[in-house]
């Protein structure tokens, strides 16, 4: 009987179908392709130079951290092209390439690779690399938005890129690749005219087809603008309609937890229905729904457990809400999701769910999960 | 969750490919008796046999060829009349040697000769359970646990119901179905049997709803006993797990570390009860077994009756051979069982059935860092973090190990066949489990 090579693996010898971490990517990937569409007929190719050139940093950035640090080079599990989508997508549509770059390399290099490689990293590391860039010297070349649609006036396939004017220090401008200043303005996005007061009045759903202009009689973007993503913003979380697009498909996909959006959103809208602080423009213009269902869902970076995940979320929803309301940014989401990274270790460790056949008893009396260690260990 | 109306467990559990159409309309046959019998001294769990005959000595169809003084011990039995050979090791299904009785049998087999010992409604619960001990019974299911044992839970924890466990959850098995189906009439008497070994009220046989045709059966046959009944359970897997099972039937939880007794349950299984009515009813010794032989790898999967110490080489011959690149042969089911190396191992009284997988069906790849994606978490039918325990595992801390639940793990392999990381998290709770039991001495 020919027997020559039988494989002697350990039980199970079974494998579920398409379970890999490429599929999950691949999902995330796909999922966030239609925000991508619309980004690119809102603010022009401009979009696809930025994407293009993050990406390929991030998936050389891996490569060569990898190599440095003497890892196997897991390219093909795509999760340095996710980080690297994601990353360009926190990002103004006017961003210079090689901030670009720069960025792109923080998040891939420093903030997945130094940290550990996937799975080991603490923060997300596209939100670790953008609030870098916030607090950095190139800080200016990230904050600056352009108006939708702004390549009207310039070109669709015109690079365009946030540049500092020689003649007034401190003025930005946008420049072309060869560097012509164009004809393009900056541009508040819908939370900074709430930050700075200048959104007097209440939000009054008014319907805005699309081609029509976005802004309503009283000066300020229309509910629909703001949902479809006719405003100013960073290039993914102009289009509120094709982040749930990709949402549902995770979901369904079980690639990402309900639980967490559910959480956040959940969380933050109660406040700012409590406060009464214009909810669904906090709701539809910023970054949140980018946040809660693309960010706070990365695997390594948020709890295990159901009710971990339930902590983690509403901690975000409120903490999200109080840097609006109380704090000097209009944003706010990128710092409460790597706020609550920090504490999702903890999280996963004192939140033990029971056991199977456990007395059940309430969670807080459960805390610790593990008896104090000897002096001893603790220290090493 | 995927509603489907029937009982389940609440939270965990997986749904594999079954393939259980290969042999589960094959009625079963006889399989060849070999030439040469290895039969093994320990086929359970507990303490070892020593052995009654020595070599050149004959032995006869059903005669107790290896005993032991310990409570928690089950007998074994020659399974063919004829020559001891030489007592050795033998390396069993698992890879451990085991010392085992090599018998050579003779050409001419005869048949094994029925004892009339008492009309069944007369045996005692102390007659039943020394029935079940002297017969060398253990639990079939996979885990041999000696039933006289089982059949004698503590006298403060009353058992109120016998739960016979014919879920048979793991993917491609069928010899479980197909005792249900040939043999309803002796099972639903040895569920009688075991309500009266241990003084239960009442009797429930679960069965997964995939075995319907048998489910309708039992229920026809139960339908004149008002204290039996037949539950038809959710196919999710493992339905068959011991504490899920009770679950699913009863709604209540095993504690950690407890047996069944705790929550006044005792689950047996369909294998066990049949070897129970055969032995209390002809005196028959549990010396052969129904085997599943199937896979994609073999000409013609069946259920097979084979004698313990058939090596599965003759059990494969005599289903036509391998069929095409077979790359892995199990014995067990696909999700716990034992991948071998060689087709030298002998059927034991645990052994349901061998598996012969074909590269279509293999997904091995190497390990991967842990990405945290929960997947585990939430396939846990014990509600477990297993990735934590392989954490602890990769970092030695044995004492952690242990705080995350590293022996509730029943080792159904739920996590590892579900994670994007391809962990083999069962290798590492199986290398915590031995060494937080040397650490304890």
């Amino acid at each position: 009987m020919a027997n020559n090579k039988l494989l002697t693996t350990v039980a199970p010898h079974l494998h579920e179908k398409g379970q890999t971490i490429e599929r999950a990517m691949r999902d995330v990937l796909l999922a966030l392709a239609p925000a991508v569409v619309v980004a690119i007929v809102v603010y022009g190719m401009n979009v696809v130079y930025i994407i293009a050139v993050s990406m390929i940093t991030a998936g050389l950035s891996e490569v060569v951290m990898r190599k440095i640090l003497r890892r196997k080079v897991t390219l093909s599990d795509l999760s340095a092209m996710v980080t690297g989508l994601i990353f360009a997508f926190l990002l103004p549509p006017t961003t210079p390439l090689w901030v670009v770059a720069i960025g792109a390399f923080l998040a891939v290099g420093v903030a997945k690779e130094l940290f550990g490689g996937l799975g080991k990293n603490v923060f997300n590391p596209a939100l670790l690399a953008r609030v870098a860039l916030m607090i950095s010297p190139l800080a200016l070349y990230t904050t600056k938005f352009v108006e939708p649609f702004y390549w009207k006036s310039v070109g669709f396939f015109t690079p365009v890129a946030t540049s500092i004017d020689n003649a007034v220090a401190g003025r930005v401008v946008y420049k072309s690749l060869v560097g012509n200043t164009v004809n393009t303005v900056t541009s508040a996005t819908p939370l900074s005219l709430l930050k700075s007061g200048r959104l007097l009045v209440d939000t009054v759903a008014g319907p805005t087809p699309v081609g029509a202009t976005w802004v309503t009689d009283a000066g300020r973007p229309s509910f629909w603008s703001t949902f479809l993503g006719f405003k100013s913003g960073c290039i993914g979380e102009v289009c509120i309609l094709a982040l749930l697009i990709g949402a549902a498909y995770l979901v369904y996909r079980r690639t990402i937890d309900w639980r967490i959006p559910a959480g956040i959103i959940g969380a933050f809208f109660a406040i700012m229905l409590i406060t009464w602080n214009h909810p669904i423009y906090q709701l539809f213009g910023g970054g949140l729904f980018l946040g809660a269902f693309f960010m706070a869902t990365d695997w390594v970076t948020s709890p295990m457990t159901r009710r971990g995940k339930w902590i983690y979320a509403v901690g975000i929803g409120v903490f999200i809400a109080l840097i609006r309301l109380l704090g000097p940014l209009p944003e706010g989401v990128a710092i409460a999701i790597l706020q609550w990274n920090v504490l999702t270790l903890l999280i996963d460790r004192y939140i033990a769910k029971p056991k199977f056949g456990e007395v059940k008893k309430p969670w807080f009396n459960r805390l610790p999960v593990f008896p104090k260690r000897k002096a001893a260990e603790g220290e090493t | 969750m995927r509603k489907t109306g029937y009982k389940t467990f609440r939270r965990g559990g997986i749904h594999p490919p079954y393939h259980k159409e290969l042999s589960s309309g094959k009625a079963i046959t006889r399989a060849p008796v070999p030439s040469r019998l290895m039969v093994p001294l320990r086929q359970h769990i507990g303490a070892p046999n020593k052995p009654l005959v020595s070599p050149g000595d004959r032995v006869t169809v059903g005669q107790k060829i290896g005993d032991a003084d310990a409570f928690v011990s089950a007998p074994v039995h020659s399974p063919v009349a004829g020559r001891v050979e030489v007592i050795e090791d033998v390396k069993s299904f698992s890879g451990e040697t085991v010392t085992s009785i090599i018998i050579a049998a003779d050409a001419e087999q005869p048949p094994f000769e029925e004892q009339k010992i008492k009309p069944l409604d007369e045996l005692s619960a102390e007659e039943i359970r020394e029935i079940a001990g002297e017969a060398g019974l253990v639990g079939m299911g996979g885990a041999a646990f000696p039933t006289r044992v089982k059949l004698s839970p503590p006298e403060d924890k009353p058992i109120e119901s016998v739960i016979i466990n014919g879920c048979e959850c793991e993917p491609f098995l069928t010899c479980d179905h197909r005792l249900m189906i040939e043999r309803t009439d002796e099972l639903v008497q040895a569920l009688g049997l075991m309500i009266r070994a241990v003084g239960a009220d009442g009797g429930v046989i679960g069965v997964e709803s995939n075995k319907m045709d048998a489910a309708l059966k039992l229920r026809a046959a139960v339908s004149d006993q008002p204290n039996l009944d037949v539950e038809v359970l959710e196919v999710k897997y493992p339905e068959g797990a011991e504490k899920q099972l009770i679950f699913a039937i009863t709604g209540r939880e095993v504690p950690p570390g407890k047996l069944p007794s705790e929550v006044g349950c005792l689950v047996q299984n369909v294998g066990t009860a049949i070897a129970l009515y055969e032995a209390a009813s002809a005196g028959k010794p549990l010396y052969e077994r129904v085997v599943t032989v199937t896979g994609p790898g073999v000409k013609e999967p069946g259920n097979l009756i084979a004698k313990v110490g058939t090596p599965i080489s003759t059990l494969i011959e005599a289903c036509g051979g391998f069929l095409g690149e077979t790359a892995k042969v199990i014995i067990g089911g696909p999700m716990t069982g034992w991948a071998q190396e060689d087709l030298d191992a002998p059927v034991v009284k645990g052994t349901s059935g061998v598996v012969a997988l074909t590269p279509e069906l293999i997904d091995v790849r190497e390990e991967e860092a842990c990405v945290r994606c929960a997947k585990c978490v939430e396939a846990c039918p014990m509600y477990l973090m297993p990735n934590s325990i392989v954490e602890a595992v990769q970092h030695g801390d044995w004492e952690k190990a242990e705080l995350w639940g590293a022996l509730d793990c029943f080792e159904c392999g739920c996590c590892t066949f579900t994670c994007p990381a391809y962990i083999p998290h069962v290798e590492y709770v199986r290398k915590a489990k031995a060494e937080i039991a040397t650490l304890k001495g």
